[in-house]
């Protein structure tokens, strides 16, 4: 799930917590195996490999729901949102220290577009080849999701599940309202910027923390822009949004990152959901400042 | 949690989101996971009449003990079974018909003799439980000294494709038999028997992260003794249909950590009575396991058109009874709920006042109008 994972539960008497926590292990496993683009057995493999041969890959209910929830999150975020837009990690080399060529990177763009995904709910096809789905922008949060559900299943009334920072929430540590979750700081790595407490449900958190590049003064995002191909210059550092689901949280804050700093803060406002943003000189905005 | 919850984007992605299965079983339509058990005592006690509205002077009325047992118990996947089972003890004088002294007003004559009764409720409901919503299927029997029930019942839900709609329906018919308890008063029929039939539709959309409304409609038709066998001066057509339309809001509030529900409901039948109730309650959480409920209820009714406090025996239909009366009503309470581990107490206790003054319909104020308390414990334990 690409960074550490926690588990932590309180467990009532009765509840077997062995149980619950490998039934939520399982789950977050299997999830892993169906969606990795890593994984050459995936589903998402498998789909990147049919780009371009003229067969759609079959899919089940819960593929056609993440697809239909990435298209509902592309149309809501004017098509900032997009499945599609890994495709340019082939150009953006984050550890080299280098910024492409634009002519690196306009030779993907052509790759780059959800309108171009063939979808329906039994089966998905990517008409271009090399244009490749990346499920990374949606399902380690759905995966938080839907342990937590496997831990409220097993009787837990009490868990946190955090994926690399995508958090679900299954009701709040004895006597207290909420889970103490501290908001990472941008530039000390294990310094808190903020603590939010995190009710019932999910938080997610985006930014660029190590995975993004400063060249001349000038920081790049390791979050791309699916129409220039390039990282939002002008954006947030850093974003943390609950919701009921960690899925619309982690969307939410994905979304918030490719905005410039104005509109992505009126856009998280609007949204009305609780956020915390830091922009470029570290300054906090949000409701749960 | 939403601050602004009407956002039509928040909307879009929750509701997207909704649909992943995930989701949907985390939702109300799955079956419950635990046997649950729980025992209940309640008693509902009427206050007595007083002796300005009866011959003979004040006397005690109605009480009712109630005595249940429920038990939930999941079977297979997708299955649950439940079993309600209640015992009543009911005992006291009631209204047995209103009478007149040239020059006072109006006044009840009681029945005198207590009368007892114990009833018995049986209650069997299997339930299943699909994708998008569930079914149940509701067996019950009833039995006291005078009178017998047998009732059918089916319902249905079934949730829109995007989760944020659920429709309902239920239908479901009863066979009862009277036969009253011969001694404490003479009685309108020996024997007799009513067939109730009843079918309702609903839908209940959520319409924010934070709030839902639901409406709901329903048809009821009684056939046969629909007279009250105990009141000297009744005789009730043999038919009655009536109509309902019900609308309710409930809200979440994020910061209080409480939901606000408000329900309307209008009532219409074709012996000309008519009723609105308005329901107000304040669900209020405290952490995660206490819940305290104040409610308050108004309602009001118009008479029956064949109601009378001195009944016209000439006519083909009278009544005296004061539940055909023209009155309003306001009742009010609180309900408490504690969970400790694998075990939840609940408590509650409500007080019904009624005066024809109350009312937003014109008609004779009867002098058997009645008030009451009603309180309750209960307990429940989950085999978790």
């Amino acid at each position: 799930m690409g960074g550490p994972c926690r588990l932590r539960l309180e467990t009532n008497e009765g509840v077997d917590a062995t149980v619950a926590i490998a039934a939520a292990t399982e789950e977050i496993q299997r999830l892993e195996h169906k969606y990795s683009r890593y994984l050459d057995s995936s589903l998402t493999s498998k789909i990147n490999r049919a780009a371009g041969t003229g067969t759609p890959v079959s899919i089940d209910d819960e593929t056609a729901g993440l697809l239909n929830y990435a298209n509902t999150a592309w149309r809501e975020s004017d098509g900032l949102f997009d499945l599609t837009s890994g495709v340019l990690r082939r150009a953006w080399d984050f550890k080299s220290g280098r910024c492409p060529e634009q002519s690196e990177v306009a030779a993907l763009l052509p790759l780059v577009g959800w309108e171009l995904v063939q979808w329906d709910i039994n089966s998905v096809y990517l008409p271009r080849p090399r244009m490749e789905l990346d499920f990374g922008g949606c399902v380690k949060e759905y995966a938080a999701d839907s342990a937590a559900v496997q831990l409220r299943r097993h009787g837990v009334s009490s868990a946190l599940v955090d994926l690399a920072g995508d958090m679900a929430a299954v009701g709040t540590p004895a006597g207290l309202e909420g889970w103490p979750v501290g908001i990472r700081h941008p530039e000390k790595k294990d310094a808190a910027i903020a603590q939010v407490w995190l009710p019932e449900g999910g938080l997610a958190s985006s930014g660029d923390y190590e995975r993004c590049l400063e060249i001349d003064n000038q920081r790049y995002s390791h979050i791309l822009h699916p129409l220039t191909g390039w990282p939002t210059t002008q954006g947030l550092v850093a974003v943390t949004v609950m919701a009921q689901q960690c899925l619309v949280a982690g969307s939410s804050a994905t979304i918030a990152m490719l905005k410039p700093l104005d509109e992505a803060l009126q856009w998280l406002n609007e949204l009305g959901l609780p956020w915390l943003a830091i922009d470029g000189e570290l300054e906090c905005h949000g409701s749960l400042r | 949690m939403a601050r602004d919850d009407r956002n039509p984007t928040l909307l879009a992605l929750t509701s997207s989101a909704l649909l992943l299965p995930i989701y949907q079983g985390a939702s109300a339509d799955a079956p419950p996971e635990f046997t649950e058990v729980g025992v209940r005592y309640s008693r509902y006690k009427e206050d007595d009449i007083l002796g300005r509205n009866a011959f003979g002077g004040g006397s005690e009325r109605y009480k009712i003990d109630v005595a249940q047992f429920r038990m939930l118990a999941p079977v297979a996947d997708d299955w649950s079974f439940a079993l309600d089972v209640a015992w009543e003890d009911m005992s006291g004088a009631s209204p047995w018909f209103v009478g007149e002294v040239a020059g006072q007003s109006p006044k009840v004559i009681m029945s005198g003799a207590s009368i007892e009764d114990t009833r018995t409720e049986v209650s069997g409901t299997t339930r299943y439980y699909y994708d998008r919503g569930n079914a149940g299927l509701n067996l019950t029997y009833s039995d006291e000294d005078d009178y017998e029930s047998k009732a059918i019942a089916l319902d249905g839900s079934l949730n829109s494709e995007d989760g944020m709609t659920t429709y309902s329906a239920a239908i479901s018919t009863a066979d009862d038999h009277i036969d009253p308890t011969q001694g404490s008063v003479p009685t309108n029929t020996l024997s007799a028997t009513k067939d109730v039939s009843s079918a309702w539709v609903g839908v209940t959309r959520i319409v924010s992260q934070r709030a839902l409304v639901r409406f709901g409609v329903s048809y009821t038709y009684r056939e046969g003794f629909l007279t009250d066998p105990y009141k000297f001066k009744d005789r009730r057509p043999d038919e009655r249909k009536e109509w309902t339309l019900g609308t309710g809001y409930r809200h979440f509030f994020e910061e209080q950590n409480a939901a606000l529900h408000i329900d309307y409901r209008y009532f219409s039948d074709d012996w000309d009575i008519e009723s609105h109730t308005v329901d107000v309650a304040w669900y209020q959480n405290f952490g995660q396991d206490t819940v305290v409920t104040p409610f308050i209820r108004y309602y009001t009714q118009s008479e029956a058109e064949f109601f009378s406090n001195l009944a016209d025996e000439e006519a083909r239909y009278f009544a005296d009874d004061y539940r055909l009366s023209a009155f309003g009503a306001f009742s009010y309470g609180v309900r408490l709920s504690h969970d400790l581990g694998n075990w939840s107490v609940n408590l509650d206790a409500e007080r019904y006042r009624t005066d024809g003054s109350w009312g937003v319909y014109n008609g004779e104020v009867s002098p058997g109008l009645v008030d009451f308390w009603r309180y309750g414990v209960g307990l429940n334990y989950v085999f978790r």
